[in-house]
Protein backbone atom coordinates (compact mmCIF):
# COMPACT_ATOMS: atom_id res chain seq x y z
CA UNK A 1 0.00 0.00 0.00
CA UNK A 2 1.50 3.28 -1.12
CA UNK A 3 0.98 6.50 0.82
CA UNK A 4 0.58 8.51 -2.37
CA UNK A 5 -2.19 6.29 -3.70
CA UNK A 6 -3.82 6.15 -0.28
CA UNK A 7 -3.96 9.95 -0.12
CA UNK A 8 -5.24 10.16 -3.68
CA UNK A 9 -8.01 7.78 -2.75
CA UNK A 10 -8.99 10.00 0.18
CA UNK A 11 -8.88 13.29 -1.73
CA UNK A 12 -12.53 13.97 -0.83
CA UNK A 13 -11.61 14.11 2.88
CA UNK A 14 -9.07 16.82 2.05
CA UNK A 15 -11.52 18.80 0.00
CA UNK A 16 -14.22 18.61 2.68
CA UNK A 17 -11.66 19.51 5.37
CA UNK A 18 -10.44 22.54 3.45
CA UNK A 19 -13.98 23.73 2.75
CA UNK A 20 -14.88 23.22 6.42
CA UNK A 21 -11.71 25.04 7.41
CA UNK A 22 -12.60 28.05 5.26
CA UNK A 23 -16.14 28.11 6.65
CA UNK A 24 -14.78 28.03 10.21
CA UNK A 25 -12.26 30.71 9.24
CA UNK A 26 -15.05 32.94 7.90
CA UNK A 27 -17.05 32.47 11.11
CA UNK A 28 -14.00 33.22 13.26
CA UNK A 29 -13.23 36.38 11.22
CA UNK A 30 -16.88 37.47 11.43
CA UNK A 31 -16.75 37.10 15.21
CA UNK A 32 -13.57 39.24 15.17
CA UNK A 33 -11.57 36.73 17.14
CA UNK A 34 -7.94 37.59 17.70
CA UNK A 35 -5.40 36.39 15.13
CA UNK A 36 -3.45 34.36 17.74
CA UNK A 37 -6.52 32.28 18.50
CA UNK A 38 -7.24 31.75 14.84
CA UNK A 39 -3.70 30.40 14.34
CA UNK A 40 -4.06 28.04 17.33
CA UNK A 41 -7.46 26.79 16.13
CA UNK A 42 -6.06 26.27 12.58
CA UNK A 43 -3.12 24.23 13.92
CA UNK A 44 -5.45 22.08 16.06
CA UNK A 45 -7.69 21.55 13.06
CA UNK A 46 -4.90 20.48 10.70
CA UNK A 47 -3.09 18.32 13.26
CA UNK A 48 -6.45 16.60 13.78
CA UNK A 49 -6.91 15.92 10.06
CA UNK A 50 -3.33 14.66 9.62
CA UNK A 51 -3.57 12.43 12.71
CA UNK A 52 -6.78 10.81 11.49
CA UNK A 53 -5.08 10.12 8.15
CA UNK A 54 -1.89 8.74 9.64
CA UNK A 55 -3.65 6.41 12.07
CA UNK A 56 -5.97 5.14 9.36
CA UNK A 57 -3.04 4.61 6.96
CA UNK A 58 -0.84 2.69 9.38
CA UNK A 59 -3.63 0.45 10.61
CA UNK A 60 -4.40 -0.63 7.08
CA UNK A 61 -0.88 -0.61 5.68
CA UNK A 62 0.40 -3.64 7.60
CA UNK A 63 -2.58 -5.78 6.71
CA UNK A 64 -2.65 -5.02 3.00
CA UNK A 65 1.12 -5.17 2.57
CA UNK A 66 1.27 -8.61 4.21
CA UNK A 67 -1.62 -9.77 2.08
CA UNK A 68 -0.09 -8.66 -1.21
CA UNK A 69 3.41 -9.86 -0.37
CA UNK A 70 2.22 -13.31 0.68
CA UNK A 71 0.00 -13.73 -2.36
CA UNK A 72 3.04 -13.20 -4.55
CA UNK A 73 5.31 -15.37 -2.46
CA UNK A 74 3.02 -18.40 -2.17
CA UNK A 75 2.84 -20.91 -4.99
CA UNK A 76 -0.68 -21.76 -3.91
CA UNK A 77 -1.96 -18.24 -3.32
CA UNK A 78 -5.38 -19.41 -2.19
CA UNK A 79 -3.78 -20.37 1.12
CA UNK A 80 -2.85 -16.74 1.85
CA UNK A 81 -5.49 -16.22 4.52
CA UNK A 82 -3.73 -18.75 6.73
CA UNK A 83 -0.49 -16.80 6.58
CA UNK A 84 -1.54 -13.31 7.64
CA UNK A 85 -2.52 -11.77 10.97
CA UNK A 86 -6.21 -11.08 11.51
CA UNK A 87 -6.83 -7.35 10.93
CA UNK A 88 -8.04 -5.11 13.74
CA UNK A 89 -10.03 -2.68 11.62
CA UNK A 90 -13.58 -3.11 10.39
CA UNK A 91 -12.99 -3.07 6.61
CA UNK A 92 -10.20 -5.61 6.98
CA UNK A 93 -12.44 -7.88 9.00
CA UNK A 94 -15.12 -7.65 6.33
CA UNK A 95 -12.59 -8.35 3.59
CA UNK A 96 -11.13 -11.40 5.28
CA UNK A 97 -14.55 -12.73 6.12
CA UNK A 98 -15.58 -12.42 2.49
CA UNK A 99 -12.38 -14.05 1.33
CA UNK A 100 -12.87 -16.94 3.74
CA UNK A 101 -16.32 -17.58 2.40
CA UNK A 102 -15.17 -17.45 -1.22
CA UNK A 103 -12.29 -19.76 -0.41
CA UNK A 104 -14.52 -22.23 1.33
CA UNK A 105 -17.01 -22.53 -1.48
CA UNK A 106 -14.19 -22.73 -4.01
CA UNK A 107 -12.50 -25.55 -2.13
CA UNK A 108 -15.80 -27.40 -1.86
CA UNK A 109 -16.25 -27.05 -5.59
CA UNK A 110 -12.73 -28.30 -6.30
CA UNK A 111 -13.16 -31.27 -3.96
CA UNK A 112 -16.38 -32.11 -5.65
CA UNK A 113 -14.70 -32.19 -9.04
CA UNK A 114 -11.71 -34.08 -7.64
CA UNK A 115 -14.10 -36.68 -6.33
CA UNK A 116 -15.79 -36.93 -9.68
CA UNK A 117 -12.46 -37.37 -11.47
CA UNK A 118 -11.41 -40.03 -8.97
CA UNK A 119 -14.69 -41.87 -9.37
CA UNK A 120 -14.32 -41.73 -13.10
CA UNK A 121 -10.76 -43.08 -12.95
CA UNK A 122 -11.81 -45.92 -10.71
CA UNK A 123 -14.69 -46.69 -13.01
CA UNK A 124 -12.35 -46.75 -16.02
CA UNK A 125 -9.91 -49.09 -14.27
CA UNK A 126 -12.74 -51.40 -13.30
CA UNK A 127 -14.19 -51.23 -16.77
CA UNK A 128 -10.83 -52.16 -18.28
CA UNK A 129 -10.59 -55.23 -16.10
CA UNK A 130 -14.07 -56.18 -17.12
CA UNK A 131 -13.57 -55.63 -20.82
CA UNK A 132 -10.56 -57.92 -20.67
CA UNK A 133 -12.79 -60.87 -19.82
CA UNK A 134 -14.65 -60.98 -23.15
CA UNK A 135 -11.35 -60.12 -24.88
CA UNK A 136 -9.79 -63.16 -23.23
CA UNK A 137 -12.51 -65.52 -24.19
CA UNK A 138 -12.41 -64.23 -27.77
CA UNK A 139 -8.68 -64.73 -28.04
CA UNK A 140 -8.99 -68.23 -26.63
CA UNK A 141 -11.77 -69.10 -29.04
CA UNK A 142 -10.22 -67.66 -32.18
CA UNK A 143 -6.56 -68.40 -31.49
CA UNK A 144 -6.30 -70.13 -34.86
CA UNK A 145 -7.52 -67.09 -36.83
CA UNK A 146 -4.67 -64.68 -37.51
CA UNK A 147 -6.92 -61.86 -38.69
CA UNK A 148 -9.14 -61.90 -35.65
CA UNK A 149 -6.12 -62.23 -33.38
CA UNK A 150 -4.43 -59.22 -34.93
CA UNK A 151 -7.58 -57.10 -34.50
CA UNK A 152 -7.89 -58.35 -30.94
CA UNK A 153 -4.33 -57.33 -30.28
CA UNK A 154 -5.05 -53.83 -31.54
CA UNK A 155 -8.08 -53.64 -29.31
CA UNK A 156 -6.02 -54.85 -26.39
CA UNK A 157 -3.33 -52.25 -27.07
CA UNK A 158 -5.89 -49.44 -27.11
CA UNK A 159 -7.37 -50.66 -23.86
CA UNK A 160 -3.91 -50.83 -22.28
CA UNK A 161 -3.25 -47.27 -23.43
CA UNK A 162 -6.24 -46.03 -21.49
CA UNK A 163 -5.28 -48.05 -18.44
CA UNK A 164 -1.75 -46.65 -18.32
CA UNK A 165 -2.96 -43.14 -19.07
CA UNK A 166 -5.13 -43.33 -15.97
CA UNK A 167 -2.30 -44.88 -13.98
CA UNK A 168 0.25 -42.29 -15.04
CA UNK A 169 -2.04 -39.56 -13.75
CA UNK A 170 -2.34 -41.00 -10.27
CA UNK A 171 0.80 -42.98 -9.87
CA UNK A 172 0.81 -42.98 -6.09
CA UNK A 173 -0.54 -46.48 -6.04
CA UNK A 174 -0.13 -49.26 -8.51
CA UNK A 175 3.56 -49.44 -9.10
CA UNK A 176 6.33 -51.40 -7.55
CA UNK A 177 9.96 -50.79 -8.24
CA UNK A 178 12.13 -53.83 -7.83
CA UNK A 179 15.09 -55.52 -9.41
CA UNK A 180 13.91 -56.62 -12.82
CA UNK A 181 15.43 -58.87 -15.44
CA UNK A 182 15.69 -56.70 -18.54
CA UNK A 183 16.00 -59.74 -20.82
CA UNK A 184 12.64 -60.98 -19.62
CA UNK A 185 10.91 -57.64 -20.19
CA UNK A 186 12.29 -57.39 -23.72
CA UNK A 187 11.40 -61.00 -24.45
CA UNK A 188 7.82 -60.38 -23.35
CA UNK A 189 7.55 -57.32 -25.58
CA UNK A 190 9.03 -59.32 -28.46
CA UNK A 191 6.57 -62.17 -27.94
CA UNK A 192 3.68 -59.76 -27.72
CA UNK A 193 4.58 -58.26 -31.10
CA UNK A 194 5.89 -61.42 -32.73
CA UNK A 195 3.05 -61.80 -35.22
CA UNK A 196 3.23 -58.19 -36.38
CA UNK A 197 7.02 -58.28 -36.64
CA UNK A 198 6.99 -61.47 -38.70
CA UNK A 199 4.13 -60.27 -40.86
CA UNK A 200 5.95 -57.02 -41.62
CA UNK A 201 9.30 -58.74 -42.16
CA UNK A 202 10.99 -56.74 -39.46
CA UNK A 203 13.97 -58.37 -37.87
CA UNK A 204 13.97 -58.15 -34.08
CA UNK A 205 17.57 -58.03 -32.91
CA UNK A 206 18.44 -58.45 -29.28
CA UNK A 207 21.01 -60.54 -27.49
CA UNK A 208 20.60 -61.56 -23.87
CA UNK A 209 22.70 -59.54 -21.45
CA UNK A 210 21.62 -60.69 -18.01
CA UNK A 211 21.44 -57.06 -16.88
CA UNK A 212 19.14 -56.27 -13.99
CA UNK A 213 17.55 -52.86 -13.51
CA UNK A 214 15.36 -51.18 -10.93
CA UNK A 215 11.93 -50.54 -12.38
CA UNK A 216 8.33 -51.66 -12.46
CA UNK A 217 8.35 -54.50 -14.98
CA UNK A 218 4.75 -54.01 -16.11
CA UNK A 219 5.18 -50.32 -16.72
CA UNK A 220 8.45 -50.79 -18.57
CA UNK A 221 6.84 -53.46 -20.71
CA UNK A 222 4.11 -51.00 -21.63
CA UNK A 223 6.65 -48.27 -22.44
CA UNK A 224 8.73 -50.56 -24.65
CA UNK A 225 5.59 -51.88 -26.29
CA UNK A 226 4.68 -48.31 -27.31
CA UNK A 227 8.10 -47.79 -28.84
CA UNK A 228 8.08 -51.11 -30.72
CA UNK A 229 4.52 -50.44 -31.89
CA UNK A 230 5.67 -47.15 -33.35
CA UNK A 231 8.62 -48.81 -35.06
CA UNK A 232 6.27 -51.31 -36.67
CA UNK A 233 3.70 -48.69 -37.61
CA UNK A 234 6.23 -46.34 -39.16
CA UNK A 235 8.45 -48.85 -40.93
CA UNK A 236 9.74 -48.34 -44.43
CA UNK A 237 9.18 -50.88 -47.15
CA UNK A 238 12.78 -51.90 -47.43
CA UNK A 239 14.43 -55.28 -47.54
CA UNK A 240 16.33 -55.33 -44.28
CA UNK A 241 13.92 -53.59 -41.91
CA UNK A 242 15.03 -54.13 -38.34
CA UNK A 243 14.59 -53.15 -34.72
CA UNK A 244 17.84 -53.29 -32.83
CA UNK A 245 17.79 -53.24 -29.04
CA UNK A 246 20.99 -52.70 -27.12
CA UNK A 247 21.98 -52.05 -23.54
CA UNK A 248 24.96 -49.99 -22.53
CA UNK A 249 26.13 -50.15 -18.96
CA UNK A 250 28.26 -47.35 -17.56
CA UNK A 251 29.39 -46.60 -14.04
CA UNK A 252 26.29 -44.72 -12.92
CA UNK A 253 23.56 -45.82 -15.29
CA UNK A 254 22.24 -48.36 -17.75
CA UNK A 255 20.97 -47.12 -21.08
CA UNK A 256 18.62 -49.08 -23.26
CA UNK A 257 18.46 -48.03 -26.90
CA UNK A 258 15.86 -49.11 -29.41
CA UNK A 259 16.87 -48.33 -32.96
CA UNK A 260 14.86 -48.90 -36.09
CA UNK A 261 15.52 -48.08 -39.72
CA UNK A 262 12.00 -46.88 -40.42
CA UNK A 263 10.55 -43.64 -41.70
CA UNK A 264 12.17 -41.53 -39.02
CA UNK A 265 10.78 -38.26 -37.71
CA UNK A 266 10.95 -34.82 -39.32
CA UNK A 267 13.30 -32.47 -37.51
CA UNK A 268 10.49 -30.00 -36.90
CA UNK A 269 8.36 -32.72 -35.28
CA UNK A 270 11.09 -34.18 -33.13
CA UNK A 271 10.77 -31.85 -30.16
CA UNK A 272 7.02 -32.42 -29.89
CA UNK A 273 6.82 -36.21 -30.07
CA UNK A 274 6.29 -36.54 -26.33
CA UNK A 275 3.51 -33.92 -26.28
CA UNK A 276 -0.05 -34.88 -25.58
CA UNK A 277 -2.10 -35.59 -28.71
CA UNK A 278 0.79 -34.73 -31.02
CA UNK A 279 0.54 -36.75 -34.22
CA UNK A 280 3.06 -35.04 -36.51
CA UNK A 281 3.58 -35.64 -40.20
CA UNK A 282 3.94 -39.41 -39.85
CA UNK A 283 0.81 -39.68 -37.74
CA UNK A 284 -1.24 -37.89 -40.38
CA UNK A 285 0.27 -40.05 -43.07
CA UNK A 286 -0.84 -43.23 -41.34
CA UNK A 287 -4.12 -41.82 -40.08
CA UNK A 288 -4.12 -44.29 -37.20
CA UNK A 289 -2.29 -42.29 -34.62
CA UNK A 290 -3.84 -40.99 -31.40
CA UNK A 291 -0.72 -39.13 -30.33
CA UNK A 292 -1.05 -40.57 -26.84
CA UNK A 293 1.42 -43.48 -26.86
CA UNK A 294 4.68 -41.61 -26.41
CA UNK A 295 3.05 -39.02 -24.16
CA UNK A 296 2.00 -41.74 -21.73
CA UNK A 297 5.36 -43.49 -22.09
CA UNK A 298 7.17 -40.27 -21.18
CA UNK A 299 4.84 -39.67 -18.26
CA UNK A 300 5.47 -43.15 -16.90
CA UNK A 301 9.22 -42.75 -17.37
CA UNK A 302 9.12 -39.49 -15.41
CA UNK A 303 7.22 -41.17 -12.59
CA UNK A 304 9.67 -44.08 -12.48
CA UNK A 305 12.65 -41.73 -12.67
CA UNK A 306 13.89 -42.99 -16.04
CA UNK A 307 15.05 -40.60 -18.70
CA UNK A 308 13.63 -41.08 -22.17
CA UNK A 309 15.04 -39.32 -25.23
CA UNK A 310 14.56 -39.64 -28.94
CA UNK A 311 16.83 -39.05 -31.91
CA UNK A 312 15.96 -39.44 -35.54
CA UNK A 313 16.83 -38.74 -39.13
CA UNK A 314 14.07 -38.73 -41.66
CA UNK A 315 14.06 -41.79 -43.93
CA UNK A 316 16.98 -43.28 -42.05
CA UNK A 317 16.51 -44.16 -38.43
CA UNK A 318 14.86 -43.49 -35.08
CA UNK A 319 16.64 -44.16 -31.82
CA UNK A 320 14.80 -44.09 -28.51
CA UNK A 321 16.98 -44.25 -25.41
CA UNK A 322 15.85 -44.91 -21.88
CA UNK A 323 18.34 -44.59 -19.06
CA UNK A 324 17.96 -46.23 -15.70
CA UNK A 325 19.85 -44.99 -12.69
CA UNK A 326 21.89 -47.44 -10.68
CA UNK A 327 21.04 -47.49 -7.04
CA UNK A 328 24.09 -48.37 -5.02
CA UNK A 329 22.15 -48.30 -1.77
CA UNK A 330 19.88 -51.03 -3.06
CA UNK A 331 22.84 -53.15 -4.12
CA UNK A 332 24.47 -52.82 -0.72
CA UNK A 333 21.27 -54.01 0.94
CA UNK A 334 21.29 -57.10 -1.21
CA UNK B 1 -1.39 -86.82 -19.76
CA UNK B 2 -1.12 -83.98 -17.31
CA UNK B 3 -4.27 -83.05 -15.40
CA UNK B 4 -4.99 -79.33 -15.25
CA UNK B 5 -7.60 -77.75 -13.01
CA UNK B 6 -9.06 -74.46 -14.21
CA UNK B 7 -10.52 -72.24 -11.50
CA UNK B 8 -12.19 -69.32 -13.25
CA UNK B 9 -15.58 -67.76 -12.60
CA UNK B 10 -16.34 -66.53 -16.10
CA UNK B 11 -18.12 -69.41 -17.83
CA UNK B 12 -17.15 -68.46 -21.38
CA UNK B 13 -13.46 -68.17 -20.56
CA UNK B 14 -13.52 -71.33 -18.53
CA UNK B 15 -15.07 -73.28 -21.38
CA UNK B 16 -12.67 -71.82 -23.93
CA UNK B 17 -9.70 -72.62 -21.69
CA UNK B 18 -10.79 -76.20 -21.20
CA UNK B 19 -11.26 -76.63 -24.95
CA UNK B 20 -7.86 -75.19 -25.65
CA UNK B 21 -6.21 -77.44 -23.10
CA UNK B 22 -8.04 -80.54 -24.31
CA UNK B 23 -7.01 -79.79 -27.89
CA UNK B 24 -3.44 -79.71 -26.67
CA UNK B 25 -3.48 -83.10 -25.05
CA UNK B 26 -4.12 -82.10 -21.49
CA UNK B 27 -6.82 -83.43 -19.26
CA UNK B 28 -8.71 -80.32 -18.22
CA UNK B 29 -11.43 -79.86 -15.63
CA UNK B 30 -12.97 -77.15 -13.50
CA UNK B 31 -14.72 -76.61 -10.18
CA UNK B 32 -18.48 -76.07 -10.18
CA UNK B 33 -18.67 -74.55 -6.73
CA UNK B 34 -16.12 -72.63 -4.74
CA UNK B 35 -17.56 -73.28 -1.31
CA UNK B 36 -14.87 -75.66 -0.36
CA UNK B 37 -12.32 -74.98 -3.06
CA UNK B 38 -9.30 -76.23 -1.14
CA UNK B 39 -10.79 -79.61 -0.30
CA UNK B 40 -11.97 -79.99 -3.90
CA UNK B 41 -8.55 -79.20 -5.27
CA UNK B 42 -6.91 -81.68 -2.94
CA UNK B 43 -9.45 -84.33 -3.88
CA UNK B 44 -8.88 -83.84 -7.61
CA UNK B 45 -5.14 -83.70 -7.07
CA UNK B 46 -4.24 -82.05 -10.40
CA UNK B 47 -0.76 -81.68 -11.86
CA UNK B 48 -1.29 -77.97 -12.23
CA UNK B 49 -3.85 -75.34 -11.22
CA UNK B 50 -4.80 -72.29 -13.28
CA UNK B 51 -6.19 -69.96 -10.64
CA UNK B 52 -8.06 -66.72 -11.25
CA UNK B 53 -7.31 -63.97 -8.71
CA UNK B 54 -10.83 -62.56 -8.67
CA UNK B 55 -13.30 -65.20 -7.66
CA UNK B 56 -16.74 -64.77 -6.14
CA UNK B 57 -16.81 -65.46 -2.43
CA UNK B 58 -13.12 -66.23 -2.22
CA UNK B 59 -10.00 -64.39 -3.18
CA UNK B 60 -7.63 -66.31 -5.45
CA UNK B 61 -4.64 -65.18 -3.41
CA UNK B 62 -6.33 -66.54 -0.30
CA UNK B 63 -6.86 -69.93 -1.92
CA UNK B 64 -3.24 -69.95 -3.03
CA UNK B 65 -2.03 -69.14 0.47
CA UNK B 66 -4.05 -71.89 2.12
CA UNK B 67 -3.24 -74.33 -0.67
CA UNK B 68 0.48 -73.75 -0.24
CA UNK B 69 0.26 -74.70 3.42
CA UNK B 70 -0.95 -78.12 2.38
CA UNK B 71 0.57 -79.03 -0.94
CA UNK B 72 3.11 -78.17 -3.60
CA UNK B 73 0.84 -78.49 -6.63
CA UNK B 74 2.12 -76.00 -9.21
CA UNK B 75 -0.15 -72.97 -9.53
CA UNK B 76 -0.31 -70.39 -12.31
CA UNK B 77 -2.22 -67.26 -11.33
CA UNK B 78 -4.31 -65.63 -14.02
CA UNK B 79 -5.71 -62.15 -13.66
CA UNK B 80 -7.00 -59.11 -15.45
CA UNK B 81 -5.24 -56.90 -12.92
CA UNK B 82 -2.11 -56.00 -14.78
CA UNK B 83 0.08 -54.79 -11.98
CA UNK B 84 3.38 -55.59 -10.44
CA UNK B 85 2.20 -55.56 -6.83
CA UNK B 86 -0.27 -58.36 -7.41
CA UNK B 87 2.32 -60.34 -9.28
CA UNK B 88 4.94 -59.94 -6.57
CA UNK B 89 2.36 -60.85 -3.93
CA UNK B 90 1.23 -63.95 -5.83
CA UNK B 91 4.79 -65.10 -6.33
CA UNK B 92 5.55 -64.54 -2.65
CA UNK B 93 2.52 -66.64 -1.74
CA UNK B 94 4.05 -69.40 -3.79
CA UNK B 95 2.59 -69.14 -7.29
CA UNK B 96 4.77 -70.67 -9.99
CA UNK B 97 3.84 -68.16 -12.65
CA UNK B 98 1.52 -65.23 -13.28
CA UNK B 99 -0.36 -64.54 -16.52
CA UNK B 100 -2.37 -61.47 -17.42
CA UNK B 101 -5.61 -61.44 -19.37
CA UNK B 102 -6.33 -61.31 -22.22
CA UNK B 103 -4.50 -64.53 -22.87
CA UNK B 104 -2.35 -65.19 -25.82
CA UNK B 105 -3.15 -68.91 -26.15
CA UNK B 106 0.32 -69.85 -27.41
CA UNK B 107 2.01 -68.10 -24.54
CA UNK B 108 -0.41 -69.64 -22.05
CA UNK B 109 0.40 -73.12 -23.35
CA UNK B 110 4.09 -72.33 -23.24
CA UNK B 111 3.93 -71.23 -19.62
CA UNK B 112 1.97 -74.32 -18.65
CA UNK B 113 4.52 -76.46 -20.47
CA UNK B 114 7.38 -74.61 -18.77
CA UNK B 115 5.94 -75.04 -15.28
CA UNK B 116 5.27 -78.73 -15.83
CA UNK B 117 8.75 -79.14 -17.29
CA UNK B 118 10.29 -77.47 -14.26
CA UNK B 119 8.59 -80.03 -12.08
CA UNK B 120 9.98 -82.93 -14.12
CA UNK B 121 13.37 -81.34 -14.32
CA UNK B 122 15.25 -84.50 -13.50
CA UNK B 123 15.14 -85.82 -17.06
CA UNK B 124 17.69 -83.68 -18.78
CA UNK B 125 18.20 -86.57 -21.16
CA UNK B 126 15.29 -87.74 -23.29
CA UNK B 127 15.05 -90.60 -25.70
CA UNK B 128 13.44 -90.98 -29.09
CA UNK B 129 13.39 -94.54 -30.40
CA UNK B 130 17.07 -95.48 -30.02
CA UNK B 131 18.28 -91.88 -30.02
CA UNK B 132 19.56 -90.32 -26.81
CA UNK B 133 18.85 -86.62 -26.66
CA UNK B 134 20.93 -84.54 -24.28
CA UNK B 135 19.10 -81.23 -24.10
CA UNK B 136 21.63 -79.37 -21.99
CA UNK B 137 24.57 -80.24 -24.24
CA UNK B 138 22.58 -80.11 -27.47
CA UNK B 139 23.76 -83.52 -28.54
CA UNK B 140 21.90 -86.48 -30.09
CA UNK B 141 23.58 -89.87 -29.97
CA UNK B 142 22.86 -93.16 -31.68
CA UNK B 143 25.22 -96.09 -31.12
CA UNK B 144 28.28 -93.94 -30.47
CA UNK B 145 27.46 -91.77 -33.46
CA UNK B 146 27.04 -88.23 -32.23
CA UNK B 147 25.66 -85.09 -33.82
CA UNK B 148 25.60 -81.59 -32.38
CA UNK B 149 22.50 -79.41 -32.74
CA UNK B 150 22.54 -75.64 -32.62
CA UNK B 151 20.47 -73.97 -29.90
CA UNK B 152 17.60 -73.26 -32.29
CA UNK B 153 17.58 -76.76 -33.69
CA UNK B 154 17.51 -78.20 -30.19
CA UNK B 155 14.61 -75.95 -29.16
CA UNK B 156 12.64 -77.11 -32.20
CA UNK B 157 13.50 -80.79 -31.79
CA UNK B 158 12.74 -80.70 -28.08
CA UNK B 159 9.35 -79.11 -28.69
CA UNK B 160 8.47 -81.68 -31.36
CA UNK B 161 9.65 -84.47 -29.11
CA UNK B 162 7.60 -83.37 -26.12
CA UNK B 163 4.55 -83.06 -28.36
CA UNK B 164 5.26 -86.24 -30.26
CA UNK B 165 2.50 -87.61 -32.49
CA UNK B 166 0.64 -84.33 -32.56
CA UNK B 167 0.71 -81.62 -35.20
CA UNK B 168 2.78 -78.71 -34.02
CA UNK B 169 2.08 -75.42 -35.79
CA UNK B 170 4.81 -73.10 -37.00
CA UNK B 171 3.29 -70.53 -34.71
CA UNK B 172 3.89 -72.68 -31.65
CA UNK B 173 7.49 -73.34 -32.66
CA UNK B 174 8.02 -69.65 -33.32
CA UNK B 175 6.55 -68.69 -29.95
CA UNK B 176 8.76 -71.20 -28.20
CA UNK B 177 11.86 -69.90 -29.98
CA UNK B 178 11.05 -66.28 -29.16
CA UNK B 179 10.32 -67.27 -25.60
CA UNK B 180 13.88 -68.59 -25.49
CA UNK B 181 15.21 -65.24 -26.70
CA UNK B 182 15.80 -66.49 -30.24
CA UNK B 183 14.03 -63.82 -32.26
CA UNK B 184 14.23 -65.50 -35.67
CA UNK B 185 12.04 -64.96 -38.74
CA UNK B 186 9.99 -67.30 -40.91
CA UNK B 187 12.81 -68.09 -43.32
CA UNK B 188 15.20 -68.91 -40.52
CA UNK B 189 12.66 -71.31 -39.05
CA UNK B 190 12.34 -73.11 -42.38
CA UNK B 191 16.13 -73.28 -42.70
CA UNK B 192 16.48 -74.59 -39.14
CA UNK B 193 13.95 -77.31 -39.72
CA UNK B 194 15.56 -78.47 -42.93
CA UNK B 195 18.99 -78.51 -41.22
CA UNK B 196 17.50 -80.50 -38.38
CA UNK B 197 16.09 -82.98 -40.90
CA UNK B 198 19.48 -83.33 -42.59
CA UNK B 199 21.17 -84.00 -39.25
CA UNK B 200 18.58 -86.59 -38.30
CA UNK B 201 19.06 -88.22 -41.67
CA UNK B 202 22.75 -88.55 -40.89
CA UNK B 203 21.71 -90.65 -37.91
CA UNK B 204 19.59 -92.82 -40.14
CA UNK B 205 16.23 -91.29 -39.40
CA UNK B 206 14.81 -90.04 -42.64
CA UNK B 207 11.52 -88.18 -42.81
CA UNK B 208 10.65 -88.51 -39.16
CA UNK B 209 9.58 -84.88 -39.16
CA UNK B 210 6.68 -84.72 -41.56
CA UNK B 211 5.23 -81.53 -42.99
CA UNK B 212 1.46 -81.29 -42.86
CA UNK B 213 0.58 -78.70 -45.41
CA UNK B 214 -1.10 -75.64 -43.99
CA UNK B 215 -0.98 -77.07 -40.48
CA UNK B 216 2.54 -77.62 -39.30
CA UNK B 217 4.91 -80.43 -38.46
CA UNK B 218 4.62 -83.73 -36.74
CA UNK B 219 7.25 -85.98 -35.24
CA UNK B 220 6.09 -89.54 -35.70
Amino acid sequence: MKLKDFLKDHIYVFIISIITYFLILLILLALKIKAEFIVVISIIFFVNVILIFMIDYFRKRNFYNDLLRNINALDKSYLVLETIKKPEFYEGKLTTKGMYEINKSFIEEVNDIKGQVQDFKEYIEMWIHEVKIPLSSLSLKYSHDKNIMSELKRLEDYVENVLYYVRAENAEKDYLIKETDLDKVIKNVGLKNMDDLLLNNIEFKYTKTGIKILTDAKWLEFILNQIINNSIKYKRDIKNAYILIKTIETEDKITLTIKDNGMGIKKADLKSVFDKSFTGTNGHLKAKSTGMGLYIAKNLCDKLGHKITIKSKENEYTIVSISFGKNNFYQVLN
Amino acid sequence: MAKILVIEDDKAICEALINLLKNNNYEALTLDVYNDAIAEILKINPDLVLLDINLPALNGKQILKVLREKTNIPVIMVTSLNNETDEALSISYGADDYITKPYNPNILLLRIGAVLKRINRENNVLTYKDLIVNIQKGIITRNNHEIVLTKNEMIIFYYLLVHQNRIVTRDELMTDLWDNNEFINDNALTVNISRLRTKLKELGYKNIIETRKGQGYILS
